[in-house]
């Protein structure tokens, strides 16, 4: 091959590189696998099935894979990738990559379908970033069969209030799990231990999915808010080194000295926490609403309600994932529009019917009623218990996670004691909000 | 050599050294230069030079200590197992081996795994509600240990890493332990030495260079383990299965501290550089 013809070979490759650029798509860059996937995939095709969309604005779809995909997420941002017009984001990472993404106006509807409660989960420094598209909150799953049979048994009751008065210093009665306060999950959970109580039906009371993993802090959090606690407070001042996260610490502690959760379970996620409840030997415990499916085929005899209430109320974490516009974006009008359709009534409902779990503010959630009966519940602990942390979307979010699962769990694993564990908390987070 | 003679390897060698540039020389470059700046992910195309602040941040960080402590015991461990398991099986299983070919293949399986994987497989094998170990413990005993409880992580993850990579070890050895002349055990049988006096005093000897090179290997490979106890147990409840390459994977990209990650890998990389030269020298010390 001579010279020249090297030139005419790689001229014409170039063309048809360039020919294809010219055939400009709207790449959105999704959540992979799972029904978030399936989701995005149903409402996209409706979305290229319309008759007015120009040809050069049809949304095509990228999947990578889900280990580490925040982290390549943030490296492609900061790198001005143009890879993808459109890309996933998360309530705690809004502030990480806000300086790479674009504000977005929605759609007209989308205070209506949403709601404030869940357009705040996409929000940073006021401004909207993205499409809610699916929300995250905790459920308290419990088994009926165990709650019925020791609500009906008197000696059952009489053993559960010596157990109680004996690690909780007071003589407490059984209830049903949506009157449950924190102190009524920790007796339930001890009542429920074998190695506390040697009649009870499963090996332990609750399981807490306690690895060292950020997200398993997002679980727990809504122990201490109900005990009234937050990151920061209105003047910013860090506030975690507050009696409400002592109280909750020390809770969940107890558990682990007393053996109610696996002692394993200092190595467990979300997969593992699920094993071990679906195994029968696990009598309650909080974990995502994502769960509800694979939890209630498991063990029919498994209900569901909101977490347990403290002092100052009942709350449950919540978080969203959601769309937003990739600041390096090359086709932005086609982005744009794709994002403003995705925050209609029509886009989200028939997210939800393809299997999505978006927040939905009630009245649009009851028109699920019949397809999806569980995003009823979703909306409604959404909009009545919901919270995000202050702090909970800055920039650093994901790094105050990270402190608190590493001080944290280390206090629960007995590797450091509390003022130690807080000490470490505050003064890491003073650093990263300030 | 003639000077035609040397642009022609240079000209043949010449594409190696620019592959290798480019491929170890530039990300080195830049991890100096971010090791020595003030880094975040949004300065990314615009270190600000901070000199050795970095490197001060790194070794005030009780994290970094702590991460480096466990490296360091868990290499030497694993290190001193593997090599102990490895020698003993190539002494004991030489003749088997010279006999069979194919039981050496056999013995090598576990290198093959890939470490995350083989981290994941022992995740789902020990868990106390999926996994056959605890369960069959259960129903034979009743009781089941909590393998990767925090009384028992650090013995669980150096199992792990010690079952896996013995084979690695035992390769080495029986190569020695073969290569040593036949003649010279003829010899000492003859003379009526005793095997554990012939192992002692005849093929350890000859051996040496090799245990010292399977322990630096090892203990090498152990100080900087990353994927198998990250797959199994990630950083560990309070940092305590955080070697120093899980410290620096995630003070770069959980915490974003760009720079403060690169200056540990460059410490990192120091601390690697001084053993090696170090074992280097013993090594030559030895050389008969």
């Amino acid at each position: 091959m001579t010279f020249r013809t090297c030139l005419r070979t790689g001229a014409a490759a170039l063309a048809l590189v360039a020919s294809g650029a010219a055939h400009a798509e709207v790449t959105v860059l999704g959540w992979p696998g799972g029904p978030e996937e399936a989701a995005l995939r149903a409402v996209t095709e409706i979305y290229n099935a319309r008759a007015d969309l120009a040809e050069e604005n049809k949304v095509e779809l990228l999947f990578t894979s889900r280990d580490g995909f925040f982290d390549k997420l943030q490296v492609d941002l900061a790198a001005g990738s143009t890879a993808f017009d459109i890309n996933l984001i998360a309530t705690y990472s809004i502030g990480r990559y806000a300086p790479f993404m674009d504000p977005v106006t929605l759609s007209d509807q989308a205070g209506a379908v949403f709601g404030d409660t869940v357009l705040k989960t996409m929000q940073f420094d006021g401004q909207q970033y993205g499409v809610p598209t699916d929300l995250s909150l905790h459920f308290l799953y419990y088994r009926t069969d165990l709650i019925d049979a020791l609500l009906a048994d008197d000696a059952a009751k009489a053993k559960y209030s010596e157990i109680a008065m004996k690690h909780l210093g007071k003589a407490m009665e059984p209830k049903a799990p949506a009157d449950w306060t924190w102190e009524d999950f920790v007796a339930n959970a001890l009542y429920f231990t074998q190695s506390i109580n040697p009649e009870s039906p499963t090996r332990y009371g609750t399981v807490i999915q306690a690895k060292n993993l950020l997200f398993n802090m997002m679980v727990f959090h809504s122990w201490p808010r109900s005990y009234g606690g937050n990151w920061m407070d209105d003047t910013g001042a860090i506030t975690v080194d507050s009696e409400a996260f002592r109280t909750a610490l020390s809770q969940a502690r107890m558990l682990f000295d007393l053996g109610a959760t696996p002692p394993d379970s200092t190595s467990y996620e979300y997969a593992e926490a699920n094993a071990a409840f679906a195994s029968g030997q696990v009598a309650a415990m909080v974990q995502w609403n994502a769960a509800a499916g694979e939890l209630t085929a498991a063990q029919a005899a498994t209900g569901t309600t909101a977490p347990p209430a403290g002092p100052d109320g009942r709350f449950t974490h919540i978080h969203g994932l959601g769309l937003g516009l990739n600041k390096a974006a090359e086709n932005k009008d086609g982005a744009i529009a794709f994002l403003q359709w995705l925050s209609t009534e029509e886009a989200a409902l028939a997210y939800a019917r393809a299997g999505g779990a978006p927040g939905l503010a009630s009245a649009t959630a009851a028109k699920l009623a019949a397809d999806r009966p569980d995003l009823v519940q979703v909306g409604e602990f959404a909009s009545t218990y919901g919270f995000v942390m202050n702090g909970g979307t800055s920039e650093n979010a994901l790094s105050v996670y990270e402190v608190q699962a590493k001080e944290f769990t280390g206090y629960w694993a007995g590797t450091q004691d509390l003022d130690t564990a807080l000490k470490n908390t505050a003064a890491a987070m003073t650093d990263l909000l300030k | 050599m003639t000077p035609g003679r040397s642009v022609e390897n240079a000209l043949l060698a010449g594409p190696m050294v620019l592959f290798l540039l480019a491929v170890l020389g530039f990300p080195t470059v830049l991890s100096m230069i971010y090791g020595f700046s003030e880094t975040g992910f949004q300065t990314l195309t615009a270190p600000q030079f901070s000199g050795l602040k970095n490197f001060r941040d790194v070794t005030a960080d009780p994290a970094f200590w702590q991460a480096a402590w466990f490296s360091l015991r868990f290499g030497a461990i694993t290190a001193l197992l593997q090599c102990g398991l490895g020698l003993a099986l190539a002494v004991h299983l030489a003749p088997l081996a010279r006999a069979h070919g194919w039981t050496v293949a056999i013995l090598i399986i576990p290198m093959i795994v890939a470490p995350a994987m083989m981290g994941l497989m022992y995740r789902l094998v020990l868990h106390e509600f999926a996994g056959p170990v605890p369960h069959y413990l259960y129903s034979w005993f009743g009781w089941s240990p909590s393998f990767l409880g925090p009384a028992n992580v650090f013995k669980t993850v150096v199992l792990a890493e010690t079952l896996q990579w013995t084979p690695f070890a035992f390769l080495l050895f029986l190569t020695a332990c073969q290569s040593i002349p036949q003649d010279l055990r003829e010899a000492a049988a003859v003379d009526g030495t005793r095997p554990w006096r012939l192992f002692w005093k005849i093929e350890l000897p000859l051996m040496m260079p090799t245990v010292f090179v399977a322990l630096f290997i090892r203990f090498i490979d152990g100080f900087r383990v990353f994927d198998n106890i990250y797959t199994l147990v990630g950083a560990g409840p309070g940092g305590s299965t955080t070697s120093i390459s899980i410290y620096i994977y995630e003070t770069f990209l959980r915490r974003g501290e760009i720079g403060k990650a690169l200056a540990a890998a460059i410490l990192l990389f120091v601390t690697a550089f001084v053993l090696l030269s170090v074992a280097q020298r013993l090594l030559r010390g030895r050389a008969p």
